[in-house]
């Protein structure tokens, strides 16, 4: 019966193993592999893929391009969480709390969610239009600027920032902020309410209730939430690559752009793995940590 | 000695707890009203460009500065969009391909997720990691040899190919969706008694468990089909080829390669198409949104 019962829980798992090893860890270990070797497309017919240890590592790692894309992927990421998580906040108490008309404000918070990525990207490089913004239209009636603001395209700098790079964050944050409201919402609902009636006892304002009850309790979901949305932060692509391409001059570039287009632009499939490397090794170590945490609640259950 | 009267009590509280003041309530209502305001500006404004976009007309869209409210609003973009883009071609090519990979994940990630779910065995928990590893770790970084795999065994811009890809991609997702499904909706005792009965593992998980579990299996379906449907990346590197193209594809390499320019109503208008078969999925599905996210993740 024991036995029986083993064979059974091997042959209901094994298809989903074998394809989510086929088409998941297999290639991330192929990918790596491929790192360490020299692999040209166009000269991979005379030259095949000799062992070359770090030395791509080491080009990626002194090109220029690729640094900026490293700081450009954590700015973003950084960028997203903080303004969203703040946002998002707000909003899921907005979505929590209860006044008439709640069913319509919580169905509009979630409009975006159903905007696929690509779509996103498409609407906003029409609303960031230079010269048919309607932001731009509007700044201008108020008297804030007296130029249109150019921006996808305006390439002046302070430092690591600039306006391409903080429209395409505004652009991603957007895309994102469903999921991290309704994330949040799920998180408030799990407080109990006689916390609450104890700070009313106690005569806690509003403030004094987010700051006391709300967040302290909210600490283990805010940092699942930011976890995840460092992961999948650190390996964006679409919203990047259609916007604006990595460009201009590099200003949106970020890791998972640079990898694409090394591969599929210069056909430098070993530099891209490179590249995915370093993606690899970051979200690894922030997947191990996770992974951790998760499957030590499924025991503490 | 006989401080019987609540008020001391009241007062040792009040020095430890909080001083409360309803001024500062009232400021606390007023900024999160003002920042709700202006979220929702934030959120809707796009939302509200992309459709009166796409009932302007060519001429009137050009128009600088912008027009809040059309002049006139007309369905002519959305009869010209095919001339474009040709988007029920594309949106047909990614119904298909969607469904069948959203219906092939969901069938091999229910038997997995339920053994996942009621049994311990030896290397679940190594299946589980590998499995929660590969949903989290961006797909960029096993692009590459995905992309040479699928173009040397003769699949590259086939739907065959992309629909087992998508599969493979969706299956980590509603492994950990159905299994927190049926670890919090399928009593046990139900199977127990079939076994009793004499019936074995795998008739009591096709004929009890998969029936009394059609509501979430209809929902994981839903959530990988839209999974699928907003791809880009995959279905850019796989399938970018003429009529065979996802609608996201269609759409996005439009979008990069210069963004409509003065046809942008009608790149709008196939937007507006993109996102209407998504909002018909997202309806039947949102009810599940705050309980499924929590099953798999928070808890």
């Amino acid at each position: 019966m024991e036995r029986q019962k083993r064979l059974f829980c091997y042959l209901m798992v094994a298809p989903a193993v074998i394809f989510t090893f086929v088409l998941g860890l297999l290639p991330m270990i192929t990918s790596l592999g491929w790192s360490f070797l020299e692999y040209d497309l166009i000269r991979v017919q005379q030259t095949g893929t000799p062992f070359v240890g770090l030395e791509n590592y080491k080009e990626v790692l002194s090109d220029g391009r690729f640094v900026r894309s490293i700081t450009n992927t954590f700015l973003m990421t950084g960028l997203v969480i903080a303004f969203a998580i703040s946002l998002g906040l707000v909003l899921a108490h907005v979505m929590h709390s209860n006044y008439r008309g709640r069913a319509i404000v919580r169905v509009l918070i979630c409009a975006p969610w159903f905007v696929p990525p690509v779509v996103a990207a498409a609407i906003w490089m029409w609303l960031l239009n230079t010269d048919r913004s309607p932001i731009n239209a509007l700044l201008m009636d108020m008297g804030l600027i007296d130029s249109n603001i150019r921006f996808l395209t305006d390439s002046s700098t302070w430092g690591p920032f600039s306006v391409p790079l903080l429209s395409v964050t505004a652009v991603r944050a957007w895309n994102g902020l469903p999921f991290i409201v309704i994330f949040i919402l799920a998180g408030l609902q799990s407080i109990p309410r006689d916390l609450y009636e104890a700070a009313d006892v106690d005569g806690g304002n509003l403030w004094h209730k987010f700051r006391y009850v709300t967040l302290p309790l909210l600490k283990p979901v805010l940092g699942v939430l930011i976890m995840l949305l460092l992961i999948t932060g650190i390996g964006h692509f679409e919203i990047n690559y259609i916007m604006t391409g990595g460009g201009p001059q590099d200003l949106t570039n970020v890791m998972a752009v640079y990898s694409y287009l090394q591969a599929f632009n210069f056909f430098r499939f070993d530099l891209a793995s490179a590249a995915g490397g370093v993606i690899l090794v970051l979200t690894g170590i922030i997947c191990a940590l996770y992974i951790r945490g998760q499957l030590k609640n499924r025991d503490d259950r | 000695m006989t401080l019987t009267s609540a008020e001391p009590l009241r007062a040792t509280s009040r020095r430890g707890g909080f001083a409360r003041s309803p001024a500062a309530d009232r400021l606390t209502r007023f900024a999160v009203i003002a920042v709700t305001v202006l979220a929702l500006i934030y959120i809707l404004l796009p939302v509200y460009w992309m459709v009166k976009s796409s009932f302007q007309t060519s001429f009137d869209i050009r128009a600088q500065p912008p027009h809040w409210i059309p002049r006139e609003i007309t369905f002519q973009a959305y009869k010209d969009m095919g001339y474009i883009i040709p988007i029920w071609r594309y949106i047909l090519n990614s119904i298909y391909v969607s469904a069948a990979a959203a219906l092939l994940a969901t069938l091999i990630g229910a038997s997995a997720a339920y053994v996942l779910a009621r049994f311990r065995f030896p290397l679940m928990t190594l299946f589980l990691v590998m499995i929660l590893a590969t949903q989290l770790i961006p797909p960029i970084t096993r692009a590459f040899p995905i992309y040479s795999a699928i173009q040397a065994a003769g699949l590259l811009n086939s739907y065959t190919g992309i629909i087992i890809a998508y599969a493979g991609f969706s299956l980590p997702f509603s492994v950990m969706l159905l299994r927190g499904y049926f670890m919090n909706n399928c009593p046990p005792d139900l199977e127990e008694a079939a076994l009793v009965d004499g019936c074995t593992y795998f008739s009591a998980f096709w004929r009890i468990i998969l029936p009394i579990s059609l509501p979430g299996l209809a929902a994981v379906t839903i959530f990988t089909f839209l999974n699928a449907w907003n791809d880009f990346l995959w279905a850019s590197l796989l399938l970018s080829q003429g009529e065979m193209k996802t609608v996201q594809v269609g759409i996005g390499d439009f979008s990069a390669e210069g963004g409509g320019g003065r046809y942008i109503n009608l790149v709008m208008a196939a937007c507006v198409t993109a996102t209407i078969p998504a909002l018909i999925m997202f309806l039947f599905v949102q009810r599940w949104l705050v309980s499924g996210l929590t099953a798999g993740s928070v808890k």
